[in-house]
């Protein structure tokens, strides 16, 4: 029989010597090349990290691989980071040349530090899940190929932090992005009554409408959903099995631009929609890697040193971002939701 | 929740709600039968622990006797 | 098993990144499920739809949550994969390991599992993808012997999690690892007895960069702060400046409260403390030569969540400051979380999170229900509307009688 509650594994377990010794005590950080930081504590040791690129969707030998990597030079510790990139921990300097030339050698992508982009934080999609509008880790692996020459250096104007969301769930928590790539579906749910007569509680699937779009039909024990009122999200679908919402030829890709989560210079902020709508073009997604390369290259083009995607625009407006970055503008990308009005430019002061 | 062992009697009458219910949250159980919601959660998790109750996750989590309610197919 | 082919997932292996594809034809190697997995997933590819269904009823004895049942749509084709559950392990804080703690995860879930896993979930755990039913109990009794406890699922407390912290961050406000690490065996029953209208998260940073992302995807950000004055290494700015670093342009002009300032005859850096509202940024810039102030702790937040179903909210301050450094301030967060986890399970409705339920019902009645006075650092500014909901208390102390008495 199992212990109950134990919790997780004690963390002072985990931690290397040097950070036993040094914990709290860190005084400074550089990043002497991209992928490499170095951490300085008051003592004067100095802790290396060396960043590498995980596909998040990995088998235990690849994890048994990055042990023995570890062991060899980190004296058997590793970390994984919130963008579940792997570090490894290197405590002796003289690892550290070494530990890059093994890991280049075996073709480990090493890179995500300091103004770069960094692993794309992402979703089950195809692989996992049973509400996805588009696939998660191919479309993050294609974008991430293409993107790759601004992960292994520090070229970008600040650092660029990409979420995917495979559907309007959102696990992935992708709404406060530079960049946010989210599976939207197009077309409202298909009823299956027989399914919702065998089982299905009415009223949860009625309250679960945001919208209100769904209503009860007593004399045919289901019910009815009135299409224009539907905006896609699929609650229902999570709520019922009897609402298929999946649609091969209409599902796809919205993107959306310029959060932010952190608190340096501006407030966090929401990533905002620019294009309403890619393709589900498998298995590699050229839309969205183009769209996506477009917007990187224009804010890298045009943003002051150390502005995030977000800061950009904001600083130089919406409109001139959408004349710039030729994207139509439509009345799709205007808010009619719940929130709406803030997003009103309730001014005269605009630019043409 | 409420600490240490839970009230028998709350146990049993938790036990009495469910056999009458397919399912249920332990908030309508709580009101159903009087007692406190911190008290029927902890009778519930040593209900649990007994194999006699479980936890149902449909969209949200709900408690039922064990075994009494399949999955859908 | 015969080999089948998967032209649309064999394009995945190209390019630089790392391949998902290559992992699992890896795990191919050695699981029959995992095999079965490429296959439904070709078919995904060609028909760009998912082949996975609903949820079913799956867990471990004295647990509602840490397994999530997951079942293909066509188990006659697929019957390795027929089922292919879920299991979510709680992460050592901060996300270290030593190599033998992992190389046990892989073991035990190679044994049983299809050996794929998510290092990790976006809450945070080590996630373990696809397994049978029969075989959940003997994962969760070999795991329990290892000293590996489930996760949160379901209306629950899901599981913490925090940033790097004191362990490599001279940022670190508060001790992250430890919060979690205290946090999460505090409410062990709320994290594996699933209670409430449905699920609550909880994120802990070390400071504003807010590097676990919590204001945007937990129910309750801590994220780590100062309430005195940053702290200014004048040697330092000297020898950032012999660096030809541009302290007025890079960290100066781009404070957003203007309460730095530069002498460029002197090389020294001044701030007026009062002003700076403590963003991080002149810090991330100089780390070097700029710190946090001694007077550390936590901003505690409320209501972050993503975006079904009323849309993504993002987390709002309740209390300004709380200090974090002993076993008692940890007693004051968790006991604010109790009250703040009562009050949302008494008025919540189902499949309603924390900031939706404040959303609908108020911030002066969650306040009120929770026992926090109301500061202005809760609001960026104040109401624009009359429209104020007077009690009686509020009435008689405030009411005059028409000869000018007081009531």
């Amino acid at each position: 029989m199992a212990i109950l509650d134990q919790g997780p594994p004690h963390y002072k377990k985990m931690l290397p010597p040097i950070v036993q010794e040094n914990y709290g005590q860190w005084k400074y950080h550089e990043i002497p090349s991209p992928g490499v930081l170095k951490h300085v504590a008051e003592s004067g040791a100095a802790l290396y990290s060396v960043r590498v690129g995980s596909p998040r969707l990995v088998s235990v030998d690849f994890v048994r691989d990055l042990c023995v990597i570890a062991d060899d030079y980190c004296d058997g510790f590793l970390r994984f980071t919130t963008r579940n990139n792997v570090e490894f921990l290197v405590s002796d300097e003289a690892k550290l040349q070494p530990l890059l030339d093994h890991l280049d050698s075996k073709g480990y992508c090493v890179g995500g530090t300091g103004a770069s982009v960094s692993n794309i934080v992402h979703t089950q999609g195809w692989v996992h899940c049973h509400t996805p509008a588009t696939d998660a880790s191919g479309v993050v692996k294609a974008v991430m190929d293409d993107l790759y020459e601004y992960f292994n250096t520090m070229k970008l104007p600040a650092k660029l932090k990409m979420g995917l969301a495979c559907c309007l769930n959102m696990c992935g928590a992708a709404h406060c992005s530079d960049i946010a790539i989210v599976g939207v579906h197009r077309t409202p749910p298909r009823i299956n009554h027989d399914i919702i007569r065998k089982g299905t509680e009415i009223p949860s699937l009625v309250a679960s409408c945001p919208t209100g779009a769904i209503r009860p039909d007593p004399k045919n024990k289901s019910v009815i959903v009135n299409e224009d009122k539907c905006m896609y999200c699929g609650n229902c679908y999570t709520m019922s099995p009897a609402m298929e919402i999946y649609d091969p030829k209409n599902d796809g890709i919205a993107i959306l631009i310029g959060g932010k989560t952190s608190n340096a210079r501006t407030a966090p902020s929401f990533s905002r929609m620019v294009i309403p709508f890619l393709p589900n073009t498998a298995p590699r997604w050229p839309e969205t890697t183009e769209a996506i390369r477009k917007i990187v290259e224009l804010w890298i083009a045009n943003a002051r040193q150390g502005e995030r995607v977000g800061e950009w625009v904001e600083r130089i407006g919406w409109e001139k971002f959408f004349s710039m970055a030729e994207l139509p503008f439509s009345d799709m990308l205007i808010d009619d939701y719940i929130f709406s009005r803030e997003t009103f430019r309730t001014s005269a002061q605009f630019k043409f | 929740m409420a600490r240490g062992p839970a009230d028998p009697v709350v146990k049993a009458k938790v036990l009495e709600y469910l056999g009458k219910v397919q399912k249920a949250k332990s908030r309508d159980v709580a009101v159903a039968i009087g007692a406190s919601k911190s008290d029927v959660d902890n009778a519930v998790k040593e209900l649990t622990a007994e194999d006699l109750v479980e936890y149902l996750y449909i969209t949200t989590t709900f408690i039922c006797l064990k075994g009494k309610v399949q999955t859908p197919d | 098993m015969t080999e089948k082919k998967t032209p649309l997932l064999d394009e995945l292996e190209t390019g630089k990144w790392p391949s998902f594809v290559t992992e699992i034809k890896r795990a191919a190697v050695k699981s029959e499920a995992a095999g079965e997995l490429l296959q439904v997933l070709e078919k995904s590819y060609v028909q760009r739809r998912g082949h996975w269904k609903h949820g079913g009823i799956v867990g471990v004895r004295g647990y509602g949550g840490g397994v999530i049942g997951r079942y293909v749509d066509e188990p006659q084709n697929f019957p390795n994969i027929a089922e292919f559950h879920t299991v979510r392990l709680l992460q050592p804080s901060g996300w270290f390991y030593n190599t033998k703690a992992l190389r046990t995860v892989c073991d035990i879930w190679e044994k049983y599992g299809s050996g794929l896993t998510n290092m990790h979930g976006s809450t945070g755990d080590i996630i373990l993808l696809g397994c049978k039913t029969e075989h959940i109990q003997p994962i969760f009794d070999e795991f329990s012997e290892a000293g590996f406890d489930l996760g949160g699922s379901g209306s629950c407390l899901r599981t913490p999690n925090c940033c790097v912290g004191p362990g490599r961050c001279e940022h670190a406000c508060y001790d992250t690892l430890e919060a979690c690490y205290n946090v999460t065996n505090e409410f062990m029953d709320e994290l594996h007895r699933p209670m409430w209208p449905y699920k609550s998260k909880i994120k802990f940073s070390g400071c504003a960069n807010d590097c676990t992302s919590s204001i945007a995807r937990s129910d309750c950000s801590v994220i780590g702060t100062w309430r005195d004055t940053l702290r200014i290494d004048q040697d330092a700015v000297k020898e950032y400046v012999a660096n030809k670093f541009d302290v007025q342009g890079i960290v100066c002009d781009k404070c957003p409260t203007k309460c730095l300032t530069f002498n460029a005859e002197t090389q020294e850096l001044s701030v007026v403390g009062e002003d700076c509202t403590r963003c991080m940024h002149c810090i991330n810039m100089m780390p070097k030569a700029i710190a946090p102030g001694k007077e550390k702790g936590a901003t505690i937040l409320i209501g972050g969540k993503s975006t079904i179903v009323q849309s993504a909210f993002m987390s709002w301050v309740i209390v300004p400051f709380m200090k974090m450094e002993s076993e008692d301030d940890f007693a004051e967060f968790k006991d604010l979380m109790r009250r703040i986890w009562e009050w949302w399970d008494e008025f919540g409705k189902s499949r309603e999170r924390i900031g939706e339920t404040i959303y609908r019902l108020g911030m002066t009645k969650f306040l009120k229900g929770i026992e926090v006075e109301p500061v202005p650092q809760m609001v960026f500014r104040p109401r624009a509307n009359p429209y104020v909901f007077w009690n009686q208390d509020d009435l008689d102390r405030s009411g005059t009688a028409l000869d000018g008495s007081k009531l």
